[in-house]
């Protein structure tokens, strides 16, 4: 197995998904540019680490989460991120030729940001990756139920946010 | 608002896609870190043991062989003096009878002086006995 051919078929495979994943934790472009290439930089270093993995993505969203959650505690202003991101507009979605899509998207970003980062986690890979709860447990390291719990509540806070919106492009 | 409705209007919302610049820069970052550390790593390697074997490497071949023909002597000659000594483990019956006499004869030779006498140990008499002699002669 040659290096530079495996880390091309990893990032073919799942960079989209990572960056998805990383934009939506870490609600910052040049974060997440950053901790992808550090996580890059490590499969590269550490090539066996993906040596009996089943489920290559959920091993790497776990390493990408686990890398996240490091950087922030480095810089230790994780909560006053959290909150400014919650109030930064950017774009996490596609971009829609529809005004309302367009509108819908844009609140469900800011949306997103008000959440607290493990929910805005989950419901990330509940939604847009379609992982079970037991596979984000897994990716996440946090009980299944705990997983389910915090679902739910992010789901719920989205759609008391977004239910005037939700109702206009219905 | 169904709850089912809305999660199917949340997963229909696409993601942004990654940009194309990133896909160079991230991979040439992470290959130029792991390249150059497997090719040092390896050509140092490579490199130590030519340094090792290369000036001469008919001589090394040559010493293998040495090394190879003391060890096969060795397995050949322990064999033989392991038999000789199993062959020898008890000592012949002249052998046995030699020593007793010479254990005899070393036992005549030390034990035919007599014990030593015990020397009469000088005990000096009271200085009131010596004067009281004198007087009377």
């Amino acid at each position: 197995m040659s290096s530079p051919h495996f880390l091309a078929r990893l990032y073919n495979d799942h960079a989209q998904a990572l960056f998805a994943f990383l934009l939506n934790f870490t609600r910052s472009e040049a974060d997440t540019k950053d901790l992808l290439q550090e996580l890059f930089v490590k499969l590269a270093r550490q090539p066996a680490m993906l040596n009996g993995v089943r489920d290559e993505r959920a091993f790497l969203i776990r390493l990408a989460h686990n890398l996240a959650i490091d950087a922030m505690r480095r810089r230790a202003t994780r909560d006053k991120n959290c909150e400014l991101f919650a109030v930064e507009t950017f774009a996490m979605f596609a971009s829609s030729a529809d005004a309302d899509e367009q509108s819908f998207r844009q609140e469900l970003a800011k949306a997103l940001g008000g959440l607290p980062a493990e929910q805005r986690a989950v419901v990330h890979l509940k939604l847009w990756e379609g992982l079970t709860f037991e596979a984000i447990a897994e990716a996440l390291d946090i009980p299944p139920n705990t997983a389910a719990s915090r679902y739910r509540y992010g789901l719920d806070k989205l759609r008391e946010r977004l239910r005037p919106l939700y109702d206009e492009i219905k | 608002m169904n709850t089912d409705d809305f999660e199917k209007q949340l997963e229909h919302q696409p993601m942004r896609q990654i940009p194309a610049a990133w896909r160079r820069e991230i991979l040439d970052a992470a290959g130029s870190i792991h390249n150059p550390q497997l090719s040092t790593v390896s050509s140092q390697r490579t490199s130590w043991w030519r340094e090792l074997l290369w000036p001469c490497p008919q001589a090394w071949a040559g010493l293998a062989a040495v090394w190879l023909l003391i060890l096969g002597l060795n397995a050949a000659t322990r064999e033989p003096a392991r038999v000789a000594k199993t062959a020898h483990a008890s000592p012949p019956r002249e052998v046995l009878m030699a020593l007793r006499e010479q254990r005899r004869l070393f036992v005549e030779l030390v034990e035919p002086f007599p014990p030593a006498e015990q020397v009469k140990t000088f005990i000096p008499r009271p200085r009131s006995e010596i004067s009281h002699r004198t007087v009377t002669v």
